[in-house]
């Protein structure tokens, strides 16, 4: 019973990292994770999407983790890696500096995010869990797109 | 019987009858403009009677008892012996709108409820000169002759005269034949196809001859009969419709018989002459022989006093006869076996293949420079060729007469007319232009929207009118006509027009505008307010209009369809609103441009002439860069500057840049590239929510090195970067 219990509480995360930080988003609504391959910019898009690219035959639009969470931008490298999610019922892809691996997490781990760090952040997390000396810091996908731009996108 | 709405039959029926619910529409405006068509009345006749025989197959009987009574109505109607008057036209469509709901609460799986009972009240009421049916026999008869000039109105009089009557008819009026006599002709007709139905078509076809003359003996008539239905051998339509309703059953088949008794009735025909034309008529079936036989036939029964007006003009029953009368089976098969009704996901599926198979083809093109082997080049063109032709064939599967659109508004405008107590007229022009499915279903609604507004704003009250020196009757025009791969849809209207300034003072009102801008708008641009969120001119909210919120909407689905959307207006004149749309929305002829690393590509449609910006010689007007062509000073942009980052932008390029002359509406304007990569078709790939509606980009598409290339909207760049 009690195993049943916390099997269902258990959560597995795709983590991937961000200048030193490290975030985790549901393995559910990870679709793959590509190489950084061509991204054609967009004219006039908003500045945290990069552009768009080809994924086989389909076109999926790539945004900037990086911009999107108020951090610098980064010359992309080895590591660079896209992830591509799921979020309500629209494909996207999200460049990040590396992916790391698949942890399990149990729901009760996961504390309430501190009010720390800047707003622009926080907006997106769902919660934190520390891992040793780490934190790992859970991303809502759903959230990503801000609540006003959902709406504005759902608007047409 | 409960909805199953995975039965088969019903699906039939409600794509059959939905059709026919949609020309019923169109029929019922147009015969309150010319009521004594009886045309009309007829295939409004038989469209009722249609979906009564569907719906009582499957036991829906409300909708069988509107339909019904409607159908008796419309037969005493065609037979002229009620007429027609405006309370039964709002009658009939209030009907229609019943029906209309019927089916939605049928598709939807519930039972249809039952019509408003003082509808049902209404209609019956309608009927009441039947009452004299009885005596009117004498009448019925004149009705058949009219029915030898091939008048499809009488052809079917008698369809509606259910069993009883007939068989009452048959025992009252004439005893000549007796019972058994009768049993050996049923006997003879059925033989092969033993359909319980004819039974009424031979009483009604024998009350006929009877009546008339006894110039036919029994046997000849059985020998007819015999001849008849030797070859008809139950045609899919003909079985389905006996099994759905017996009354249509006879109906098909009474026209070949009342034509052979009308033919005897004024004893001019000897009986070889009517076999003759009965040959002729069942033996060849359609078109001119058909169509000979008919004149014949009017002109013998001249003889016999046929009413003038009908024997003065032969073409039009010689038109109708082939099609109504004996013809009739033959083609109804000929039609079952040509068309096939496919569900349009599937239409959907293979458009989205073929797209696909065109970027391969694409792709295969790039890789051909490569191949040495003379081979693989004949065959990469053979495929070119190919999968071109299967595009153009795949995309005609898909075209639609706009008609399809333009069906519901003759109706449209009347409500809207009559609840404003307005006069207007709706002309429509083009209807048969085709246009891809899916466009036809986008435009449904904004037309529609657009036009009650011409209604509605558009076209002043009768009194206006008259005092400003108009008609009384207003006209709205709604025309689509195709310019090459666009499809140019207008509405136009002779109303009162658009004030700029009363638009002006409305935006500043609102304080979507401030003053200063609003005052340097020209008065085009004004008109172009309308499109904007939260605008709107009437004083009044109407049920109709006034919230302001349609254009907006209106314009964003033209967009969202690669259209655009102009007003042109004159104040006490009209307005006229021009939509411009592609004929289809799946694969699009593009140039492809080269910018730095980057591939752009523009809509073929719009690209005038190409040349090389050196050769030209470029000049500053107004603070805008012009280039001197064909002595005329367009202005020229450099693409790069819009559509790079900032800082690929600035770079000059080093090579000699290309200029590409396109048209935008009326104005033509030039776009420096690095290079032309050349034409190509693309299918389009919309971009995702995340990007959709950026002003300038159109959408993307994979080219054939397998990158992408952005497609660009020209007008809305130029909007969004000059």
């Amino acid at each position: 019973m009690a195993e049943a219990q916390r099997i269902a509480d258990s959560l597995q995360c795709v983590t991937f990292t961000l200048e030193e930080e490290i975030y985790g988003i549901n393995v559910m609504q990870v679709q793959e994770v590509l190489r950084e391959i061509e991204v054609a910019p967009v004219p006039g898009a908003p500045d945290y999407v990069l552009g768009i690219i080809n994924l086989r035959g389909n076109v999926v639009s790539v945004i900037d983790a990086r911009t999107r969470f108020g951090l610098p931008s980064k010359e992309s490298d080895d590591m660079t890696r896209i992830i591509v999610i799921e979020a309500q019922n629209q494909i996207i892809g999200i460049l990040v500096d590396s992916v790391a691996e698949v942890v399990d997490i149990e729901t009760d781990e996961i504390d309430i995010a501190p009010n720390v760090g800047n707003a622009e952040t926080a907006k997106y997390i769902d919660g934190v869990v520390s891992r040793g000396e780490n934190l790992l810091i859970l991303v809502d996908l759903n959230k990503l797109l801000s609540e006003e731009e959902w709406g504005e996108i759902s608007g047409f | 019987m409960a909805i199953d709405l995975e039965d088969d039959i019903l699906q039939d029926f409600l794509i059959e009858a939905g059709e026919i619910l949609e020309s019923l529409n169109e029929q019922l405006v147009d015969l309150e403009q010319s009521p004594e068509d009886s045309d009309l009345l007829n295939s409004i006749f038989r469209g009722f009677h249609t979906i009564k025989g569907g719906g009582s197959f499957l036991s829906l009987t409300n909708l069988v008892e509107v339909c019904h009574k409607s159908e008796d109505v419309f037969n005493l109607l065609r037979n002229r012996e009620i007429s027609l008057n405006a309370e039964m036209m709002d009658a009939f469509l209030r009907v229609l709108d019943e029906v209309n709901a019927m089916f939605e609460q049928i598709r939807s799986g519930e039972e249809p409820s039952a019509a408003d009972p003082s509808l049902i009240q209404e209609l019956v009421q309608m009927q009441d000169p039947d009452a004299k049916m009885d005596d009117s026999v004498g009448q019925k008869e004149t009705d058949t002759q009219d029915s030898t000039e091939g008048d499809e109105m009488a052809v079917t009089a008698e369809s509606n005269i259910n069993a009883d009557e007939a068989a009452e008819q048959f025992v009252s009026g004439n005893d000549e034949i007796t019972d058994e006599e009768f049993e050996n002709l049923l006997d003879a007709l059925h033989g092969p196809g033993s359909q319980p139905k004819a039974v009424k078509t031979a009483k009604d076809s024998e009350t006929t001859p009877n009546t008339a003359s006894d110039d036919i003996t029994d046997d000849e008539f059985e020998a007819l009969l015999d001849e008849l239905h030797g070859k008809g051998s139950a045609p899919t339509s003909v079985q389905k419709d006996a099994q759905t309703d017996p009354l249509a059953d006879a109906e098909t088949e009474k026209p070949d018989i009342k034509d052979k008794s009308v033919e005897v009735d004024p004893d001019m025909i000897s009986d070889d002459e009517f076999e003759a034309l009965l040959d002729d008529l069942h033996g060849k079936g359609k078109g001119p022989t058909a169509t000979a036989a008919s004149k014949e036939t009017s002109s013998k029964s001249d003889s016999s006093d046929p009413p003038p007006v009908k024997a003065a003009k032969p073409a039009t029953p010689a038109k109708a006869s082939p099609k109504k009368s004996a013809t009739k089976k033959e083609t109804s098969v000929s039609q079952g076996e040509t068309t096939v009704r496919v569900d349009t996901s599937r239409l959907d599926e293979i458009m989205n293949l073929v797209g696909e198979l065109v970027l391969t083809r694409n792709r295969l093109n790039t890789l051909r420079q490569t191949f040495e082997d003379e081979r693989v080049h004949k065959a990469i063109s053979s495929l070119d060729v190919v999968t071109a032709d299967l595009q153009t064939a795949v995309m005609k599967t898909r075209m639609q007469p706009v008609k399809k659109v333009f069906g519901r508004f003759p109706r449209v405008v009347r409500d809207l007319a009559r609840n404003l107590n307005k006069e207007v007229r709706l002309e429509l022009e083009g209807e048969e232009t085709d246009l891809d499915k899916n466009l036809v279903e986008a435009l449904a609604d904004p037309l529609v929207h657009l036009v009650r507004n011409s209604v509605d704003h558009g076209v002043e009250l009768p009194e206006v009118r008259e005092k400003a020196g108009k008609d009384r009757q207003g006209k709205v025009i709604l025309s689509a006509q195709q310019e090459g791969d666009h499809i140019l849809l207008s509405i136009i209207d002779d109303g009162a027009g658009m004030d700029p300034e009363v638009l002006r003072n409305k935006v500043i009102e609102k304080e979507l505008m401030d003053e200063e801008t609003a005052s340097r708008l020209s008065d085009k641009e004004c008109f172009d307010l309308i499109f904007m969120p939260g605008l709107s001119t009437k004083e009044q909210i109407s049920d109709v209009s006034g919230r302001g919120v349609g254009m907006d909407v209106v314009k964003t689905k033209i967009t969202q369809l690669n259209g655009t959307i102009d007003i042109d207006s004159e104040l006490g004149k009209g307005t006229q609103l021009r939509i411009k749309v592609p004929l289809t929305l799946a694969i699009l002829p593009t140039l492809m441009v080269q910018l730095g690393s980057r591939k752009f590509a523009l809509p073929l449609s719009i690209v005038n002439e190409i040349f090389e910006l050196s050769s030209k010689k470029m000049s500053v007007v107004d603070g805008k860069e012009v280039v001197m062509n064909r002595g005329k000073a367009p202005p020229v942009f450099f693409l790069r500057k819009w559509l790079l980052n900032d800082c690929e932008g600035m770079q000059d390029y080093e090579g000699d840049p290309q200029v590409i002359m396109v048209q935008v509406g009326n104005a033509a304007v030039g776009f420096v590239v690095d290079q032309v990569i050349g034409q190509e078709e693309v299918v389009i790939k919309p971009l995702d929510r995340l990007l959709q509606g950026l002003p300038g980009m159109a959408g993307s598409t994979i080219t054939g090195d397998g990158h992408i290339a952005i497609i660009l909207d020209v007008p809305g760049m130029l909007k969004a970067y000059t």
